[in-house]
């Protein structure tokens, strides 16, 4: 078993794993972008490289996809390292400037601003790192939305920009975005997802009226099966609050009336529980 | 094209086939050969080729044999198109389609010198015969472009009897894969499209790799601007790129071998078609070559106009049919390249170095060239220099040489300041280092590099922070934009160097741009972005005084930064025809008729009109 030892801590490791795989089980932060344990390696925000020594010299890599094959000794805190990455997040904040959560992360990088002027434009925010467009290809397998244009042109949208017919609707990619960019809004009998201009037909819950999942996403996610997921599909469904709700008032009608003076099992907590009834 | 398509099952079949060829041909036949490279058919090659056609048809000599034949480029494209007559291997350059009637009667059929059409040596006014006896043509050795300008393109039939597939017979005849790969290592050949790592350890490499299929790839996806050493070789001399890739295939035990061409080259992509198709017809490409057991066949891909695609990981995503984005390399891809499969991928030209090598011998190779770079380059020799044009030297060649002895020095007099070697990642070497020997480790450690040979020679009327600002423009657009710091690092480094050429520059500026070009070198992913600020970096190392000039003084000493510089009406040339102050945008010139003139400095707007418009040269730059 190879020893991957990080700023002299020495860290048994896996042939195959990656450096940021080694460093974060020990605890050892490094920060990162475009990176999401659910997705393969990009390597293209350059926010977690490390210098790694190749034998009287050292290499700065990307941590997120240098794989482990023996023994390797890395720096994250070296002057060279910390450089660089403060240098990759200070051309981040160049380009998105306005964006709280890049502006949380240089600072925990100790980076409170940047040198330079803003020279390339993006849209609300979008420092590019691809992981919408990752999920949407590698676990949702839609791939709606891809990388289009080159350089400083580059940008997420659907073919032609257009609103994507290949999209479920999902909004995973809504999730996945570090910054924001990318929103889910609900229209009254529609989800959409912005800004890919993309409309979906909504299912609201038959009780209470509340958002559900758009028509598409429920069909793609029970065709992959699953208990909880076939429910969707069925005509009247209710959003999961309804459902305690439900579940709440069939238990109170069937059970005994409780009788307080006992101890519960749980403390004040169980006793909180059991009376709480609307 | 191919006089017959019987398939070739043996070696033997095949000697057999180019005997029987070469007693078809007539040793004194007379013959012209006219250039249809990309350069020359811009020149109206074509049409020239259609009258030798004609008058080749309507010839009714029957004494000998007589035609026109179609070949590559031979390099000299700035007198094209050429046109050469055999026998005598008379060189004419410059020919127009006006001239062909004469041609043929006075020199191919009257076996007479036609002068006028002949290169004249504007030094000593000597007029030259043959290639030979020109000076552009003297110094060079020709290897890889040894058949460039002499096989018609199209015809497998003249590369076998001018030795074609030898090699590939050679090989699979008396060598193991193992001595395959030996002797290219023990040649010392070096990749010829840009890194120069060494073929016979890629080589040896890709053999030990694990995992199956195989791929061979070539690289022809020429992108630097002014270079063109692939796409002659594609155009010119196809078969042998093929007959390197079989080589190559047999060696490391391929099956399956990709050409990637830019689709700018439809000329390259049509010759490498037709030969592809003709090594198959013969059984050179396909099931069990030349009864050898040897199964393999090649695909040809055309580029979609990325120069990243160049960088062979995008290269081969590119391939896949995936947008051309490098990916990260610590897993080679002669381990994981194509499909995750273990990929040879060399460049054009240096598979068109294999078959020499393997036919005479690792030795012979490595005699030419310097201790760590071994046999020629091919150099795309441009710029301000007399003769432009693609040339063919042994490493180790001073740039002196180069520029002087084969390019005939600088244009119009004028003074020798920079050359710019390697693409757009590469430097410029300032004319206290012309006597450095051209090879890999050395350009390197003069700031430059050997890249993929593009040779552009500046004059003194050149500003060195705008050809920095040129390259980093280039790169600008031709970032892939995957990775941060080569997206945003190359926008900020512009953004800088645009505002040095604009007369705004900061005395920090050139701070920045070090920390930026450092910060792209440790974190860039691939090497477009690792090598973009190299043009900033060698142009600040040896020109740091221009620079200083426009950051500092608003000055531009080359006179090429807009705003920068005065333009002055000089007294004892101006005659006053006033011209300039006709043409003179905001009527800013003043001055009675047959008297010296004069700019209103307030006024002016440095437009140049008045530089342009002058025919007494009277307007200066100072």
């Amino acid at each position: 078993m190879p020893t991957v030892t990080i700023d002299g801590k020495a860290c048994p490791a896996q042939v195959g794993e990656t450096i940021l795989e080694v460093a974060r089980r020990n605890g050892i932060w490094i920060p990162t972008l475009c990176h999401h344990a659910a997705l393969e390696p990009y390597a293209a925000c350059r926010l977690c490289v490390v210098e790694i020594d190749r034998g009287g010299w050292w290499q700065v890599v990307t941590s997120c996809n240098y794989p482990v094959r023996g023994d390797l000794t890395v720096r994250v805190q070296s002057e060279r390292a910390i450089r660089d990455r403060q240098g990759v997040i200070q051309l981040m904040l160049a380009r998105s400037p306005d964006s709280p959560e890049l502006r949380e992360l240089a600072a925990r990088m100790g980076v409170f601003g940047t040198p330079y002027p803003k020279v390339t434009e993006s849209q609300r925010n979008c420092i590019l790192c691809g992981l919408c467009v990752r999920v949407c290809e590698e676990r949702i397998g839609a791939s709606a939305i891809s990388l289009v244009g080159r350089g400083v042109e580059r940008a997420v949208a659907a073919p032609f920009r257009l609103a994507s017919e290949d999209c479920i609707g999902c909004g995973a990619c809504a999730a996945i975005c570090p910054v924001g960019t990318i929103v889910v809004r609900f229209h009254p009998t529609e989800v959409e997802i912005s800004p890919f201009k993309t409309r979906v037909k909504l299912r609201r819950c038959a009780r209470c009226g509340e958002p559900l999942a758009s028509e598409l996403a429920a069909r793609a996610m029970a065709q992959r099966g699953g208990p909880t997921v076939v429910e969707l599909l069925q005509d009247e469904v209710h959003c999961s609050r309804c459902k305690r709700k439900e579940l709440a008032q069939e238990l109170t009608a069937t059970l005994p009336t409780p009788r307080y003076h006992e101890p519960a099992a749980s403390g004040t907590d169980g006793q909180q529980r059991s009376v709480r009834r609307d | 094209m191919s006089t017959t398509t019987v398939r070739l099952e043996s070696t033997r079949d095949l000697e057999a086939l180019r005997e029987e060829l070469r007693k078809q041909r007539d040793p004194n036949a007379k013959q012209v050969r006219i250039c249809l490279g990309t350069g020359c058919t811009a020149k109206g090659a074509i049409r020239v080729f259609e009258r030798f056609q004609e008058a080749a048809r309507q010839s009714d000599d029957a004494t000998s044999v007589i035609g026109a034949k179609c070949t590559g480029c031979h390099g000299f494209c700035e007198r094209g198109p050429i046109v050469v007559v055999d026998p005598g291997n008379l060189f004419y350059s410059n020919v127009k389609e006006e001239d062909v009637p004469e041609i043929w009667r006075e020199s191919v059929i009257g076996g007479r010198l036609l002068e006028r059409l002949l290169y004249q040596d504007e030094a000593n006014g000597r007029v030259a015969k043959t290639p030979e006896e020109i000076p552009f043509y003297r110094a060079q050795q020709r290897v890889v472009l040894a058949m460039n300008g002499v096989i018609d393109p199209r015809s497998i039939d003249d590369y076998l009897v001018h030795g074609g597939y030898a090699a590939l017979a050679k090989a699979l005849d008396t060598m193991t894969p193992d001595q395959v790969i030996d002797e290219v290592t023990r040649s010392g050949l070096r990749g010829r499209g840009g890194g120069g790592f060494p073929t016979g350890k890629k080589w040896r490499s890709a053999r030990d790799a694990h995992g199956e299929p195989r791929y061979v790839i070539a690289n022809g996806d020429e992108g630097d601007p002014g270079a063109f050493m692939d796409r002659s070789l594609m155009e010119g001399c196809p078969h042998a790129v093929i007959e390197g890739m079989i080589i190559g295939a047999y060696a490391i035990g391929s099956t399956q071998g990709y050409i990637y061409v830019r689709n700018e080259y439809p000329l390259a992509v049509e010759h490498l078609t037709i030969a592809i198709n003709q090594a198959r017809e013969l059984g050179l490409l396909g099931q069990n070559i030349l009864g050898s057991g040897l199964d393999f066949d090649i695909r040809i891909n055309r580029g979609g106009g990325a120069f990243v695609c160049g960088e062979s990981t995008a290269l081969m995503a590119s391939l896949e049919g995936r947008p051309g984005e490098p990916r990260a390399k610590y897993i080679h891809t002669v381990e994981s390249g194509l499909h995750g499969k273990p990929s040879l991928l060399n460049n054009v030209e240096t598979w068109a170095n294999i078959p020499a090598i393997i036919l005479r011998g690792a030795d012979w190779f490595a005699s030419m060239g310097t201790a760590k770079s071994k046999g020629t380059k091919v150099f795309s020799l441009v710029g301000k220099v007399r003769h432009t044009g693609l040339v063919e030297v042994p490493m180790g060649m001073t740039l002196r040489q180069i520029i002087y002895d084969i390019g005939g020095g600088i244009r119009d007099g004028k003074r020798f300041k920079a050359v710019q070697t390697g693409g757009p990642s590469g430097g410029c070497i300032p004319a206290e280092y012309l006597d450095e020997p051209v090879d890999f480790d050395r350009l390197t450690e003069l700031g430059s590099m050997m890249g993929s040979g593009g040779m552009i020679v500046m004059d003194e009327e050149t500003c060195m922070p705008s050809v920095a600002r040129y390259f980093i423009q280039f790169l600008k657009e031709e970032s892939c934009g995957k990775c941060t710091p080569c997206r945003e690092g190359i926008a900020q480094m512009l953004d800088i160097l645009n505002r040095i050429t604009r007369g705004k520059g900061r005395p920090d500026d050139l701070q920045s741009l070090r920390t930026l070009a450092e910060l792209l070198e440790d974190t860039a992913l691939c090497a477009l972005g690792k090598t973009a600020a190299y043009p900033v970096l060698s142009t600040i190392r040896y020109f740091q005084e221009e620079y200083d000039a426009h950051i500092h003084e608003r000055h531009c000493p080359a006179k090429v930064c807009a705003g920068m510089f005065r333009y002055v009406i000089n007294e004892e040339t101006c005659r006053g025809c006033g011209l300039c102050a006709k043409k003179c945008p905001i009527h800013g010139i003043t001055g009675e008729r047959k008297r010296p003139h004069v700019i209103d400095q307030v006024r002016c707007t440095h437009c140049g009109t008045c530089f342009e418009v002058c025919p007494f040269a009277g307007v200066m730059k100072v």
